[in-house]
């Protein structure tokens, strides 16, 4: 069974739409199968394309992917991945820009999620996007110009000399801020501009561990050895993204993965899933002084890690997936563990929630702050319980169903508030429904292999995938090539979520900073350096998040 | 009622008691199916390398100098996948449960196999095959014994003797 496509009658619906608002730019429209409606466009015509299908067909921009496409067909080119929720099907603008200059207009003011996009393809293709600023965005501040580490002809691991240059042409007053402790803390940090204790503005800094994956799975990997590597992309939601990955070269090569695989697959995503959102509410209680409640979750949550192990012969990181199928079947013995531990988890979690709802502290400082509107969760097009907790009907496993998805029924919960306690209650919600989707996968798991007998990957096919991690939708874009993907793009959830950060935090008192950062459950695990800047003197303090979550007053602080 | 529902909390951690466990003075809780570093049995390892190419750390490595092929182990890059162990083809590689590998001496993080190189039976040099590869391979498929002994230079040259010598046809040699 190959993913999940499209009803006839949606994909000719669209179809005929998009023919009919983009039939005078379009140079061509046609459905590739297991990726979506792909429509060229003129790079000259970009924005008109995106105005129409972003605004017109309300879709929302999932993810964008810049490609040296030099070697294949001469030329680099820009793939704008769009999704039609109502349709279940995927739009992909693709414009061809020239090998010597390439460049491309720019599409911020359009759909502000493509602002982050638009700056990697600038920082690491070289592509120019014209008519907005670019700047230094993933690569460090030495990296010397000119230098395009996802070119195809630079190699994958080159050591360039740092080169001063750049550094240099910063200007303005700059108040150095450090060191940043990779080991330590993750090395992401918000600049959060305060005056007195309200934030007025908020600046994200991060990128400092980007450690181009992408390229390592273009030049140095094989089709089977990438998804060890993609599962190291996150270290709590890591069975997403390989899940997602060999799906995308799977739909890329349309092969067949037998049914008790894909059953497995939704299985184990789902124990994920438990143990994520068990520890992000244990998490969310620490930061709210609430260490009984984080105690409790996290004793909940072991059985579920212990769970994963058995499955999968790790508790995290599990290793289990190849392109075709999985590696590790599960027996009898294993379900009715199973069975077991969901059951006391689903007990003992009932119980806690009614008290951790109960407790004044995490009530009252989690109604009403961090508050996201609908209209701008949709302009950022934010993803997951963010998404939810703000209106949006979207989840990906009902969306744009993969694995075993189709085969069971679940409520999508959907809050309208956007506040912090609407997104705890979105994952509160979630884990018992994940309780109740494991039941459903154990009771109907069909017999049979696990692992796809024929394995043929033709060169130059593009395969996208999605899959519903606990913080929101992971998308993995892949183009075939030999031995080895082609292009890989990865796109996680947070990065479509951190920019929306700005509005929920903005205007807010700074004692709810590190609830509402801490509510997209960001997926650095400990996102635990602020600035504390006071826009009228320009003073700087660092502070780490749990000291912020415990201080109330801001004059202490500077 | 409301007002004492966080007190709640106090019965439920009464009834779960103390879930750690007193590690190391206890048994860590390991399952049966926990995949920790890997074991090589010497005496079956060919030499393949069929382990390595599947390796997607590269904590296997091969290293040659021309007469001997170390297969090494290097548990400092392993992320214990167990993909080689799936790989090989004589079942030399068998995944353990040990994961307390932390040590003072970088040496007990490195382990190899160490395998001879065959000789060409025609010209003498080393092939690229480990000795036990050919017997691996000569077990199997007996019928390939007479190139199978030979390194791919004196194996080619064999063939387009062979040709020259009249099996199969020619359509002539072209002058020096
Ligand atoms: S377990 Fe995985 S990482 Fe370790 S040596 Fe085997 S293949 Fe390599
Ligand atoms: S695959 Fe097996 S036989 Fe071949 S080198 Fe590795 S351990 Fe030895």
């Amino acid at each position: 069974m190959v993913d999940f496509e499209p009803s006839k009658q949606d994909l000719e619906e669209v179809r005929a739409q998009l023919t009919e608002k983009l039939g005078h730019i379009a140079r061509s429209v046609e459905y590739v199968p297991g990726a979506g409606i792909l429509v060229e466009v003129p790079v000259k015509r970009i924005r008109e394309a995106v105005k129409i299908i972003h605004n017109d067909l309300d879709a929302y921009l999932r993810t964008v992917a810049g490609v040296d496409e030099r070697p294949v067909k001469g030329v680099f080119s820009a793939y704008y991945v769009f999704g039609l929720d109502s349709k279940h099907v995927n739009i992909i603008v693709v414009a061809y820009m020239d090998s010597d200059k390439p460049s491309i207009p720019s599409v911020v003011d359009i759909a502000p999620s493509a602002d982050w996009y638009e700056l990697e393809m600038y920082d690491l293709l070289g592509i120019r996007v014209e008519g907005r600023r670019l700047y230094r965005f993933i690569l460090p501040e030495d990296w010397p110009e000119g230098l395009y580490p996802l070119r195809k002809d630079v190699a994958y691991n080159i050591r360039p000399e740092p080169s001063l240059r750049s550094r240099e042409a910063i200007s303005g007053p700059r108040i150095p801020v450090g060191p940043y402790h990779p080991a330590l803390h993750e090395p992401e940090y918000f600049e959060l501009y305060v005056e007195g204790e309200r934030v007025v503005d908020v600046r994200y800094n991060g990128f400092h561990v980007h450690r181009g994956i992408e390229k390592l799975g273009e030049s140095r990997f094989t089709y089977q050895q990438v998804p060890f590597l993609a599962e190291r992309i996150c270290g709590i939601c890591g069975f997403v993204h390989s899940v997602c990955y060999t799906q995308a070269v799977e739909n890329a090569a349309r092969i067949d993965v037998p049914e008790r695989a894909l059953y497995i697959r939704s299985l184990v995503l789902e124990v994920e899933r438990l143990h994520s959102h068990l520890l992000w509410i244990g998490v969310a209680c620490h930061l709210l002084g609430y260490d009984a409640g984080f105690m409790h979750a996290w004793r909940i949550r072991e059985k579920t890690m212990v769970l994963a192990e058995l499955l999968t012969g790790s508790r995290k990181t599990y290793g289990i997936n190849l392109v075709g199928g999985v590696r590790k079947d599960i027996n009898r013995d294993k379900i009715g563990k199973v069975l077991d531990t969901v059951k006391w988890v689903e007990d003992e979690f009932k119980k806690l929630v009614e008290v951790i709802t109960s407790v004044p502290q995490v009530v009252k400082r989690a109604t009403g702050t961090g508050i996201l509107p609908k209209h701008d969760a949709r302009a950022y097009s934010v993803v997951g319980p963010v998404a939810r907790a703000s209106g949006l009907n979207r989840d990906v496993r009902r969306d744009y169903p993969y694995a075993a998805y189709k085969e069971v029924s679940f409520k999508v919960p959907v809050y309208s508030e956007g506040d912090n306690l609407a997104r705890l209650l979105v994952r509160v919600d979630e884990v018992l429904e994940s309780i109740e989707i494991i039941r459903q996968l154990l009771d109907q798991l069909p017999q049979g292999p696990i692992m796809a007998e024929e394995l043929e990957i033709p060169e130059g096919r593009i395969g996208v995938s999605s899959v519903e991690a606990p913080r929101g939708e992971d998308i993995h874009f892949i183009i075939t090539g030999k031995g080895r993907p082609y292009r890989w793009r990865v796109r996680a959830p947070t990065y479509q979520n951190i920019p929306a950060l700005k509005v929920m935090l903005k205007d807010a008192p700074l004692a709810d900073a590190p609830l509402t950062i801490a509510s997209i459950d960001p997926c650095f695990s400990c996102t635990d350096r602020v600035v504390v800047v006071d826009a009228r003197t320009r003073k700087r303090r660092i502070i780490s998040l749990r000291k912020l979550s415990k201080i109330n007053c801001i004059g202490c602080l500077i | 009622m409301s007002l004492l529902k966080p007190f709640k909390l106090i019965g439920i951690a009464h009834r779960s008691g103390v879930v750690t466990v007193r590690y190391p003075f206890q048994p860590p809780l390991v399952t049966p199916e926990f995949r920790g570093r890997i074991r090589i049995d010497a005496s079956k390892c060919i030499g393949c390398g069929a382990c390595v190419n599947a390796c997607p750390s590269n904590a296997l490595t091969l290293v040659d100098d021309g007469e001997r092929r170390a297969l090494n182990y290097f548990i400092g890059r392993c992320i214990y996948c167990g993909r080689c162990a799936d790989v090989c083809p004589v079942g030399a590689i068998t995944i353990s449960r040990e994961f307390e590998l932390a040590t003072d001496n970088i040496g007990d993080l490195n382990s190899r196999v160490i395998h001879y190189k065959a000789t060409c039976s025609c010209c003498g040099e080393e092939t690229t095959a480990t000795e036990r590869m050919i017997s691996y391979v000569v077990s199997r498929v007996p019928v390939t014994e007479t190139y199978v002994h030979m390194g791919s230079r004196c194996r080619k040259r064999r063939f387009i003797e062979g040709l020259m010598m009249g099996r199969g046809m020619i359509y002539g040699e072209s002058e020096r």
